[in-house]
């Protein structure tokens, strides 16, 4: 393992998955024995307002917040809130919402967006495939694994194409 | 209860840790009311079939019943938000004179930045209020220990402690090492009456053992580890203590660090020899200058943070500015409103207070957020229960007669009932309107009396809120649906007319309630 941090932002807005796109995140890097900080606030934001979470996990982590341009990767999963969100974007940082149509065009069921796009990101990270799906096993209820999983490997295949 | 991995390690919020800590320590008994950011600590701890856990009617009951816990003999744990703690205050004062007969632990969670919450206080004062320990953890692994050592201090030293936590704690998720549980200590009930009977020439006796007591623990504070010097370049150093440190570290890897993990009692000496070993001293604390105004009073020169930076949460971009003595830059940042979701029936309910051009007093709840547009149909909150005292305090001063209180179900049992004896009592006409969603809605849908269900979701003892209200002297109590559009607009309208106190019950179950079962 490298020294390096890796921040991810998550965004979005109420009731999209964004905390449970950074929940398949953080214990996929849990699994792959990385040190973590997630960060995310629960309460009134949940009411439709703005939902925000930063991942960030390394050797060691201090801060569980990114800063203005600190984050290696942008997972936006509302249009409307990326204009806010992509500052949080480094210079040459991956912004995922790139994905965002072919994702969504992908699956049927929008609630199943969060995952596949995890799945997409999930190219671009240094975590075993095994830890992604032992992730999805743990945070997700026995009935909806299968179908995660599944969703989570079209993304991936989208990330590869 | 955590997930467990092979490795015994798992993924939790600084609310789970804590949990796990007091779980890993032996706890018995805990007490808390919901309120964000605190609730998941509770919910934790009632995964434990081990532990005994409720849901209290308010604060200050379940202060008493977990003070009273600790009395019996067994390890206990009361957990709040920062608000929540002032209705717990009168007991807490005088449990810092009778001490305990096992560990006791507080655990309150300050919200800076206001995520959730009224105001902004920075509880840290209580410990110096009250002159009880203050343990400040600033991620979930530490939260978990520092939980544990709590319980330890709580024993020694004969006194409840209070953890702080902050929202960024609370709901920062670390990986976690579980650990077995101790032993929970058998409960041992004796007669000691100096000691628990707070009579004044008890309580005299009692104020000498705890000025005794903060002299100890001054000392503690000056040798333990939680109070940790990490030396550096010794270019500059840092006093800090919970997040701001983490912030600090990552912008300032190389400093000279006093990580105050016990901020009270101070441990000066420590504190004085640490200034001694660094070029440039600065002090960085999220809100008050709490660290900072007793730093000063050592005589200790040091950079503290510009004042325009003691109110709103920190972050680590703002530790540059707050080292170079900078003023903070107000960034107007757009973000999306919370908002009642949509076929929520606070809508109706407020939409027929708007028709009516009422003045509304709320209360603490989702309904809260009827203030905002387009409703616009709620005019003060200032804590909970208000929405019926106040209700009753503004009519001393305005002509106008439609003036209407409203509280939630849970709001009204915490403490709108006494608000309404008092109404009677004093021959008070209006109306108070019980917007009665059957759950705690706003801190994600916990049980209260009125359910009729435990924190373990299981049968128990129902609180008829109609039966209470008329107990309480309400002349007419109505129960009605708000949905039913023109009933409930010609039953407020009717009410709001009469020479009566009425209470109306607008009910209807919140819509997440059947989704989350």
């Amino acid at each position: 393992m490298n020294d390096k941090v890796y921040s991810i932002t998550f965004g979005g807005i109420g009731g999209q998955g964004v905390l449970k796109a950074s929940e398949i995140c953080g214990w996929a890097a849990l699994y792959a024995g990385y040190h973590i900080k997630k960060s995310e606030v629960h309460g009134m934001a949940q009411r439709g307002g703005s939902v925000e979470s930063h991942l960030r996990f390394g050797k060691k982590v201090y801060s569980p917040l990114i800063s203005t341009a600190g984050a290696d990767y942008l997972v936006c999963f509302h249009r409307e809130e990326h204009p806010r969100l992509k500052t949080f974007l480094k210079k040459g940082g991956a912004d995922l919402t790139a994905s965002l149509d072919k994702v969504e065009a992908a699956v049927d069921n929008p609630r199943c967006v969060n995952t596949c796009l995890i799945g997409v990101l999930s190219t671009m990270l240094d975590i075993d495939q095994k830890c992604w799906m032992r992730a999805i096993e743990t945070v997700f209820k026995k009935m909806l694994v299968a179908e995660n999983k599944k969703i989570f490997r079209m993304g991936r295949d989208i990330g590869l194409s | 209860m955590a997930k467990k991995t092979t490795t015994q390690k798992s993924l939790l919020s600084g609310n789970e840790a804590i949990a796990q800590g007091a779980y890993e320590a032996g706890l018995s008994v805990a007490c808390a009311y919901p309120g964000t950011p605190s609730t998941e600590i509770l919910e934790t701890l009632a995964k434990f079939p081990v532990i005994d856990a409720q849901w209290s009617v308010n604060e200050k009951v379940a202060y008493e019943v977990a003070l009273g816990a600790a009395v019996s003999g067994v390890r206990s744990l009361f957990a709040c938000k920062h608000v929540g703690l002032n209705v717990a205050m009168d007991p807490l004062m005088t449990s810092s004179y009778t001490g305990i007969n096992a560990g006791f632990v507080i655990i309150v969670a300050d919200d800076p930045g206001m995520h959730s919450s009224q105001n902004e206080q920075d509880t840290r004062w209580v410990s110096i209020y009250s002159k009880m320990p203050l343990l400040e953890p600033s991620s979930p692994a530490e939260a978990k220990e520092y939980v544990k050592e709590a319980f330890k201090i709580s024993e020694k030293y004969d006194t409840p402690v209070l953890v702080r936590v902050t929202t960024r704690v609370s709901h920062t998720k670390e990986d976690v090492i579980l650990k077995q549980r101790e032993k929970a200590q058998k409960g041992k009930l004796e007669k000691n009456a100096p000691k628990y009977v707070m009579i004044p020439g008890h309580a005299r006796q009692r104020h000498e053992f705890v000025e005794k007591r903060l002299k100890k623990l001054t000392s503690l504070s000056e040798r333990t580890r939680l109070n940790k010097i990490e030396p550096g370049d010794g270019k500059i150093g840092f006093i800090t203590s919970s997040v701001a440190y983490l912030y600090l570290k990552d912008r300032y890897p190389d400093a000279s660090y006093l990580k105050l993990g016990m901020s009270y009692p101070f441990c000066d000496e420590k504190i004085r020899a640490f200034a001694k070993t660094v070029k440039k001293l600065f002090v960085v604390e999220e809100l008050d200058p709490f660290l900072e105004e007793h730093i000063k009073a050592l005589g200790i020169k040091f950079t503290a943070k510009d004042p325009s930076f003691r109110t709103g949460e920190l972050n680590p971009e703002l530790m540059p500015e707050i080292v170079g003595g900078r003023a903070k830059k107000v960034k107007k940042v757009v973000k999306r409103m919370p908002r009642l979701c949509a076929g929520c029936s606070h809508w109706a309910s407020f939409a027929a207070l708007k028709k009516m051009d009422a003045f509304v007093a709320g209360d603490i709840g989702c309904y809260t957020l009827a203030c905002l547009p387009p409703t616009s149909a709620l005019h003060t909150c200032v804590c909970m229960g208000a929405g019926v005292t106040l209700h009753e305090g503004l009519r001393k001063g305005a002509a106008q007669k439609k003036i209407v209180g409203v509280v939630g179900d849970s709001t009204f049992v915490h403490s709108g009932v006494t608000g309404l004896i008092n109404a009677a009592y004093n021959q008070v006409k209006g109306v108070v309107l019980i917007l009665d969603n059957s759950t705690t809605a706003m801190t994600g849908g916990q049980q209260h009396p009125g359910t009729g269900l435990s924190i373990r979701d299981e049968p128990t003892k129902k609180l008829i809120l109609e039966d209470l209200c008329r107990a309480c002297g309400a002349d007419n109590v109505d129960v009605i649906d708000p949905m039913d559009v023109k009933g409930f607009a010609a039953i407020l309208e009717k009410r709001i007319n009469e020479d009566a106190l009425s209470v109306v019950i607008s009910r209807r179950p919140c819509r997440l309630i059947k989704r989350r079962v």
